[in-house]
């Protein structure tokens, strides 16, 4: 059980440093697209995942996937909000529950052309749910019953009049924008106001979902069955976390496909460089390999000594592409949410998860390269390689 | 002119290598056909869009409906000829993941407002008779197997049935369309079957118009009619804007935000790879030929003929894997747009598209070439000819 020692290849990398250097750089680009595609796959689902809470409660009309098309009624809200029992009605205060209206409203874009931006009309209810996890940046909250509006901080350099101070036209009603709010999660992205009074200027005299803090001991799972059957209200229950989860399904897939399929076919591009860096150093080499196998060094070791040395490629090529995709870590970017087609804000997140996979990509890609080239060195016989020129 | 005769052994002397470095690039410049296709697939619409039709919408959002009165009053503007009300349905057939486009429409006005809708099997007539008829695209026809005469279900989530049940289309035309602004994927179906099941109670959703399309009478102002439509509703209760089909189509573009440039930056990664590959076959072939480049030397061929073998290797390598990869682009347009399909329609490997191809793989092979190419002129025939391996 002799190994050909690895010094051997690694100094062999280094002497051949062009070539090694090219085909590093090669593997790592193709890594460092992988990467920077699920590193956007992951910064657009932990902001939604991440910043959904356990212990509040989304009601949706049944049938609809996301707070766009669901809609209640005036009296059906109500009755939601006035009779379940679940809900956390403190002794000393009004209940943790608000009826909310969402619409994706067509604005301009700083830089010119249109997006849509998710404008929410929330009752009070809504800022005593979410407590601190809605902060105050700038400015003040609006007043109830006043033509005012908040605006999420990402909105301020993206979108026209979303500065403090800025008149924000809806319809034919002009709102003041009188404040920045920060969130962690994607209501960064929208723009919020006092419920009634954008229904009246939108004239949307409907609510479009409802939230509710649960009481501690509260049956979730029960509240859905309930819920679900429920002959005055049917709707679907959901937590926080589990509707904005269900929100990144849709684009989660598209990317991690995407990232599948580019990761597929730049591989084998990859793959091909590397297979052609190998087999150069195996010609370069015939000599070499022919004295080790006269010193008795078997075929497998040769074959062995090959693979690792593809592998080390591979692995350089893997750091290589992580560094590349790294300073992407926290860049901003806006993507679409399928769902809601709304656009929102969040960084790229270059992950440990990233990483590992795209490490791990790349020393599949430096395996599968030295694969052919390694057992054509294993099949040499030391006469025939010595011989050669 | 070099000897292309022994330009093309030096390339085909490493036979594998040949193979391998031609066939990366081949699926490198694939993939760039691909990803720009892609692109202009989202542009496709807005190319196309015929210059004597306008869409009324609302001009707070997408998701906001105009309300019925609308219709006459946009009819009776001058040099309005047509109007068509035009309702987005949202729905599905068996399951959300089957996705195609579904739309209401005044059938009277459809083949005199979109005569590039064709049919291609079934007869106008019929479906304009049967109110619970529906004219459907070629490719979802061909993906779901409908065939004139068919039952089709779909589940309205937008417009759920009051009782559960699913929408019942009957087709009774298959169409394709014979411009791009209009996919061979849609569904459509009368608006007043609609109309009568939302009044009747039979189904539920918004009661609005989605969009008004306006087919404008010949030798009208276009700028004039748009603005006199908008000056209409200046005061609401919902204030509209009036574009041309184009503008329309590019809204959507602008929605979907940063793809355009998220593409490019994978297809800068493609190029980076593939720049890498190119130039290390071309370092490894430029080595083991000097004792080659020595000879020539000796024998008394200039140092201009000396590079051009180098160069024109390193063109004739590019050559033959960007050909490939065009090739490959070009033949695989048509299963590639069926895989897309409903989707994502519009897929077409322009003539723009294979040209760029064949620029990038020309600047390749340049890039590639050029510094063995120097090199090569630059060695003496000593050093040259001292050279092993």
């Amino acid at each position: 059980m002799a190994f050909v020692p690895f010094s051997y290849n690694l100094r062999s990398l280094v002497v051949r440093r062009t070539a090694t250097l090219l085909t590093v750089l090669g593997i790592g680009a193709t890594v460092a697209v992988l990467a920077g595609v699920l590193a956007l796959q992951q910064g657009f689902a932990t902001l939604f995942v991440e910043n959904g809470r356990d212990d509040v409660v989304v009601f949706l009309r049944q049938g609809s996937t996301n707070e766009g098309d669901s809609v209640f009624s005036l009296e059906r809200a109500q009755i939601l909000m006035k009779t379940l029992p679940d809900i956390e009605r403190p002794v000393d205060g009004p209940p943790l529950v608000s009826a909310e209206m969402y619409l994706a409203v067509r604005r301009e874009k700083v830089g010119g052309g249109e997006t849509n931006v998710p404008i929410r009309g929330v009752q009070q209810g809504t800022f005593r749910i979410l407590g601190d996890d809605i902060r105050l940046l700038e400015g003040r909250a609006f007043a109830p019953g006043v033509d005012e509006v908040v605006v999420g901080s990402k909105l301020a350099d993206r979108i026209a009049d979303c500065r403090v101070g800025d008149t924000l036209v809806l319809n034919t009603t002009p709102f003041k924008v009188v404040g920045m709010f920060d969130h962690s999660g994607p209501f960064k992205s929208e723009i919020w106001g006092d419920r009634d009074r954008l229904a009246e200027a939108l004239e949307r005299p409907v609510f479009n979902r409802v939230i509710a803090k649960l009481k501690d001991g509260a049956d979730l799972a029960d509240l859905k069955e309930r819920m679900e059957s429920d002959p005055q209200v049917p709707c679907k229950v959901m937590t926080e976390r589990e509707y904005l989860g269900s929100q990144t399904t849709a684009f989660s897939f598209v990317l991690r496909v995407l990232g599948a399929f580019l990761a597929a076919i730049m591989g084998v591009a990859a793959v091909f460089t590397a297979t052609n860096t190998m087999l150069a150093a195996l010609a370069a080499r015939t000599n070499e390999i022919g004295i080790l196998l006269s010193l008795g060094f078997k075929p497998w070791a040769i074959f062995a000594s090959f693979l690792f040395e593809s592998l080390v490629l591979g692995l350089l090529g893997g750091v290589v592409g992580c560094l590349m995709a790294l300073p992407l870590n926290g860049v901003d970017t806006g993507a679409m949410n399928f769902q809601t087609f709304t656009e929102v804000a969040f960084a790229f997140r270059v992950t440990p998860e990233v990483m590992v996979v795209a490490v791990s990509f790349s020393l599949l890609l430096g395996l599968l390269g030295g694969a052919l080239p390694a057992a054509r060195a294993a099949s040499l016989r030391p006469t025939q390689a010595l011989r050669r020129d | 002119m070099p000897p292309l005769h022994l330009v093309w052994r030096n390339l085909t002397k490493r036979k594998a290598r040949f193979l391998l470095t031609a066939g990366s690039l081949a699926i490198a410049i694939f993939l760039l056909c691909l990803l720009r296709s892609l692109v202009v697939a989202l542009d496709a619409g807005v190319k196309a869009a015929a210059a004597d039709r306008l869409i009324v919408q609302s001009k707070v959002s997408l998701f906001v409906y105009l309300p019925q009165s609308y219709g006459p009053k946009i009819a009776s503007v001058e040099g309005v000829e047509r109007v068509m009300r035009w309702n987005w349905f949202g729905g599905y057939y068996q399951d959300p993941s089957n996705f195609f486009a579904q739309f209401a429409c005044d059938q009277d006005e459809l083949q005199a407002i979109y005569p590039e809708i064709q049919l291609v099997d079934g007869e106008w007539d019929d479906f304009l008779r049967d109110r619970k008829a529906c004219i459907v695209g070629e490719a979802t026809a061909s993906k779901y197997g409908f065939k004139v005469g068919d039952s089709v279900p779909i589940i309205g989530a937008l417009f759920p049935k009051t009782d559960g049940t699913t929408w019942d289309f009957r087709v009774a035309g298959i169409y394709k369309s014979i411009k791009k602004n209009v996919d061979d994927a849609t569904l459509f179906f009368h608006y007043k079957y609609l109309e009568n099941a939302l009044d009747s109670g039979e189904g539920s959703g918004p009661a609005g118009v989605g969009i008004f399309v306006v087919k404008m009478a010949p030798g009208s102002d276009r700028t004039e009619v748009m603005s006199r439509i908008d000056a209409l509703f200046e005061q609401g209760p919902q204030v509209v804007q009036t574009t041309t089909e184009a503008e329309f189509q590019a809204q959507f573009v602008s929605m979907i935000g940063n793809v355009p440039l998220f593409v490019s930056s994978i297809g800068g990664g493609v190029m980076v790879a593939i720049l890498l590959a190119a130039l290390n076959t071309m370092l490894m072939a430029a080595r083991e030929q000097t004792r080659d480049i020595g000879v020539l030397k000796a024998l008394g061929f200039g140092d201009g003929v000396v590079a051009g073998v180098l160069l024109w290797q390193s063109l004739a390598l590019c050559a033959c894997g960007g050909g490939a990869g065009i090739l490959l682009a070009a033949a695989t347009e048509d299963p590639v747009a069926k895989m897309l399909g409903t989707v994502f329609p519009g897929y077409e490997v322009t003539s723009a598209t294979l040209w760029a191809a064949a620029g990038a793989t020309l600047f390749v092979g340049l890039v590639a070439g050029v510094g063995p190419a120097l090199r090569a002129r630059g060695l003496s025939v000593i050093d040259a000819l001292r050279r092993t391996g």
